[in-house]
């Protein structure tokens, strides 16, 4: 659902700007996690609730101009509904505890999605919470008494290497959208950004036999060869289960006949490309590779990966990649 | 159309749909108030604006351009200007307010928009405060507001909450309000007279005219619409005193008198006897007049003055709100300034040619009697003793109506005798008047006041007598006087059909009317009239004499910083984390004593470790730390844990810091 969120004046986003900067001198880095105290929290009016009190002054002196008790009456009502709601705002924030959840690598050029778990120790249930950065800002939601939600922000993510999000708000207007109480969190929250992908084209270095460790799950009809330990990412169909069952742990099997083959995804062998463009080309036959299953293995200057297949190797791979020089 | 089946309307909607059917119902409470006094071309805009955004949101058709929108907006602003004349006043003010609130309508596609109709919904709400401050109208209004307000809350939630829970959320909070809401409304200051001078409001009201005709239906006489109320203080004045003075009539053209104001020249009167003091609550009015007790002797000159006639007035241009003043009067009295040569000769005027009869039976009425008050005596005993009856259906008279009254019909009320009664005066040259206003009131027992009704309309004459001054002759005491001291019921025979009559001498319906008039007299005078008098009342209790500013900027503060304080404190309250273990709790604060005590504890270290190596690194605590790692390694895994444990370790704990 996009309901439209107002959007406030250029000033109030300047002073955002500056009790930011503020509130990062006066509480530092925040601890994961973080509960919030009523005095991190801050509360100003939002345009509307400006229109509101400009709508309360043009009643209180209709009001008085006509003597008339029963508008006077009403003005006051709706005047202290407004201040019960200031405080409805700002209770809303109050002792919610923060905290950091995963976020899932993303490749340059697409947008990173960050996780903050915000827990509700209270008993009683908040309201149309979100949570925001200059860049973006979660869906609004409630979270239910001693439960917990999670909210997402997107931010794009145009360059390799490693995303951080070092300032958040954690924001409410509820009830009324009178106001808007949030409060800054410095939490170094990060998020690996692969390298984008290169254009298919250059076809990946040939495949090379090695008869160590890993194994071809596309040719599954060779020689049994024997069985060496279980490694996470190991596919399960290779798992010697009768091995297992009586009680010599979890093995692997091997097979020989035909050669059990690898990619070299090396560096050096592409010359005549920029750091980037390698780091992308690389990244490129990762992909390919695992989507078909084949095995292959990395080789960086001063890093070197051996073959593998699997989500856990492939992660480790790209995640060099990633973090490659920096 | 069932609840289901609407509710399943409602989930087809689109967010913004769901809450515009609330937006909508919200507008039209705060909006219906209003039915009896805004142009209806302006409901009728608001309500089709409202059908075609409901259909447009059924329907997906596209929302009207913004200069669509603007033209409207525009073509309606002159509407209202070429209506009212003006866009300065309440009456123009609320019909702009509605047609805004509807052409805001065509328009809402966030929740911006729909904030801002919300808003004008408030401010029609007050409008309508400012036309009726019925008691009745309270509830309704309180109602309205929360489900503005509820409305307000809900469009701006993402998952709307259902309705109940919101129901409950907004009336809590509106109940929280309250108090502060109280306290302002008592204590804040009011400011006497408007700072804003806006038009009158054209508003049609009964009450009395500038002009009488007899002969003509009285509709007044038939009204029970309240005029006024009266509370003595002490003694009330017997019936045959209670005459309310009105307007007073000079000029007469055979047919009708009319009033043609007065001046405001001062004028002296001795008062004799027992003089009343009252607070006179006067009903909405057209006028100004303030309907005093013959003859008023006191009274505010800052908001009242008494004209030539002695007919009292406000200051104010128009008496458009309940308005009450505190008056003293003399039933007893004689007017002591001279009658100017101007009044007299307008006081001594009939047509001469018109009736003619009239004019001829009270020369030789004059003649035979030998002096003025011999003469006045024999005009009323004429009255009393021939046939005339008192009836308020009356046939209707030519255009010689005092000749036809007194030859032919003989019947009429009041204003047929004043006005034979002050031709038959002027004929003779004697200045004479007729004055109206009320006569008698039905005493409230509940309320301890009285209610005079636009039924006790009364007219009646002023003759001037040479010595004496101007004195009050009331022809209909002559011929019924039952008039005078029981009211027009008692005086009608019981042959004639009075609209009301039955039900008003019926005991329950009598009891329950004043009743319900106590009630609404109490809520006229402490709410709607709720002001000065009432605060310095208040403030006394508090043993504050002279109300200062200084005494209410530091009350508003000491309000303010009050209430936030409790509201604070109850949220706090309200939001507290769910109970903490007792035991971790001192866990805790043994944490915090060691890590004081040079031994933070570390991440990684369960109670166990860290304790041992607390004691080896303060050996002269190891014997307390012992005792204190058994009993919560007992409390923590031992198979029961006992209070006495809990408590013995607390005090290890806090034996910890000597």
């Amino acid at each position: 659902m996009k309901l439209a969120i107002n959007l406030d004046l250029g000033l109030m986003r300047r002073l955002r700007q500056f009790s930011r900067r503020w509130a990062r001198k006066r509480h530092g880095i925040d601890a994961d996690p973080l509960i919030l105290s009523t005095r991190r929290i801050y509360i100003v009016p939002t345009g509307m609730g400006f229109a509101f009190a400009l709508m309360l002054t043009a009643m209180f002196v209709g009001a008085m101009n006509y003597g008339n008790n029963l508008a006077l009456g009403l003005t006051f009502l709706l005047g202290s509904l407004a201040l019960v709601a200031m405080h409805y705002c700002h209770r809303n924030l109050s002792g919610i505890v923060i905290r950091s959840a995963s976020s899932d690598p993303v490749f340059a050029g697409n947008e990173a999605t960050f996780r903050i778990a915000v827990e509700n120790t209270a008993q009683l249930a908040r309201h149309e919470l979100l949570v925001a950065n200059d860049q973006g800002m979660s869906n609004p939601q409630p979270i239910p008494a001693n439960g917990r939600a999670v909210f997402d922000i997107q931010l794009p993510a145009p360059q390799r290497g490693m995303l951080t999000l070092d300032h958040f708000e954690i924001v409410t207007r509820h009830p009324f959208g009178l106001f808007r109480a949030w409060s800054h969190v410095h939490m170094n929250l990060t998020c690996v950004v692969y390298p984008k992908p290169a254009p298919r084209g250059l076809t990946p270095p040939p495949v090379e036999t090695d008869t160590g460790g890993a194994q071809d799950s596309v040719n599954g009809d060779e020689e049994f060869a024997g069985l060496r330990p279980f490694h996470p990412g190991d596919s399960p169909r290779r798992i010697a289960w009768k091995a297992y069952a009586r009680e010599q742990g979890l093995q692997v099997k091997l097979y020989a006949g035909t050669a059990v083959t690898s990619h070299i995804f090396d560096w050096n062998a592409l010359t005549g490309l920029g750091t980037e463009a390698r780091l992308s080309q690389l990244c490129r036959w990762i992909e390919d590779a695992h989507a078909e299953g084949r095995a292959f293995a990395l080789k960086l200057p001063g890093l070197e990966i051996p073959a593998n297949v699997g989500l856990g190797h492939r992660q480790r791979c790209l995640t060099a990649l990633a973090l490659f020089e920096s | 159309m069932s609840a289901a089946v609407l509710d399943q309307h409602l989930q087809q909607m689109t967010p913004i749909g769901q809450r515009l059917v609330w937006v909508i119902a919200g507008l039209v409470l705060a909006v219906a108030p209003h039915l009896g006094h805004i142009a209806p071309w302006t409901m009728l805009i608001a309500a089709i604006a409202a059908a075609f955004r409901m259909t447009a949101e059924i329907k997906r058709w596209p929302l009207p351009s913004r200069t669509i929108c603007t033209t409207i907006a525009f073509a309606s602003l002159l509407g209202v200007l070429a209506g009212y004349r003006t866009l300065n006043g309440v009456d123009a003010g609320t019909s702009l307010l509605i047609v805004m609130a509807g052409m805001k309508l065509l328009e809402t596609r966030t929740v911006r928009d729909l904030t801002v109709v919300v808003f004008l919904c408030y401010f029609a709400l007050f409008a309508a405060f400012l036309y009726n401050q019925n008691m009745l109208l309270l509830p309704y209004m309180l109602l309205t507001a929360g489900l503005l307000t509820m409305t307000l809350m809900r469009i701006h939630q993402t998952e709307a909450m259902p309705v109940r829970e919101a129901a409950m959320t907004t009336a809590k909070m509106l109940l929280q309000a309250l108090p502060l809401a109280v306290l302002l409304f008592l204590f804040f200051p009011r400011v006497p007279g408007q700072f804003w001078a806006v038009p009158a409001r054209e508003r049609a009201l009964s009450g009395l005219n500038e002009e009488m005709t007899p002969g003509d239906v009285s509709e007044l006489s038939l009204s029970s619409a309240v005029a006024f109320r009266v509370k003595f203080e002490g003694e009330a004045p017997p019936p045959r005193e209670r005459y309310w003075r009105g307007p007073v009539m000079h000029q007469f053209d055979g047919r009708t008198w009319r009033y043609a104001g007065t001046s405001y020249t001062p004028q002296e009167v001795a008062s004799s006897g027992s003089t009343y003091r009252y607070r006179i609550s006067l009903e909405p009015q057209r006028r100004n007049w303030i309907f005093a007790l013959d003859m008023v002797t006191n009274w505010d000159q800052q908001r009242a003055y008494r004209a030539e006639d002695f007919q009292l007035h406000a200051r104010q241009s128009q008496i458009s709100v309940l308005t009450s003043f505190d008056l003293e009067s003399a039933p007893t009295y004689v007017t002591t300034s001279e009658l100017r040569k101007e009044l007299r000769r307008l006081d001594t005027y009939i047509p001469r040619n018109r009736n003619t009869r009239t004019i001829e039976l009270a020369r030789q009425m004059r003649e035979s009697a030998g002096s003025d008050e011999a003469f006045i005596q024999s005009v009323l005993t004429k009255f009393g003793s021939e046939e005339f009856y008192y009836t308020l259906q009356p046939p209707a008279l030519d255009a010689n109506a005092v000749d036809d009254f007194l030859f032919n019909t003989r019947r009429g009320f009041c204003e047929h005798f004043a006005s034979a009664f002050t031709v038959m005066a002027r004929s003779v040259g004697i200045p004479a008047r007729i004055v109206t206003g009320y006569q008698g009131g039905e005493f409230n027992p509940m309320g301890g006041y009285f209610t005079v009704r636009q039924s006790d309309a009364h007219a009646w004459t002023e003759v001037w007598l040479e010595g004496q001054g101007w004195q009050r002759i009331d022809p209909t005491a002559a011929i019924a006087p039952e008039r005078i001291e029981r009211g027009l019921d008692a005086a009608i025979s019981s042959e004639e059909s009075v609209p009301g009559r039955a039900l008003r001498q019926n005991a329950l319906y009598s009891k329950l009317r004043m009743a319900w008039d106590a009630a609404n007299t109490f809520w006229n005078d402490q709410i709607v009239q709720f002001g000065e008098s009432q605060q310095n009342w208040l403030l006394k209790l508090f043993n504050i004499k002279n109300p200062r500013w200084e005494y209410l900027g530091a009350g508003l503060i000491i309000t303010f910083a009050g209430f936030f304080a409790i509201l604070s404190a109850y949220l706090t309250w309200k939001f507290k984390p769910r109970a903490r273990d007792p035991v971790a709790h001192v866990y805790e604060q043994l944490c915090r004593k060691l890590a004081k005590l040079g031994v933070p504890r570390l991440p990684y270290e369960g109670p166990n470790d860290y304790v041992t190596r607390a004691a080896r690194a303060r050996p002269e605590l190891a014997a307390q730390l012992e005792e204190v790692q058994t009993v919560y390694v007992g409390l923590r895994y031992g198979p029961t844990p006992l209070p006495t444990q809990l408590s013995r370790l607390k005090f290890l704990v806090n034996q910890l810091e000597a």
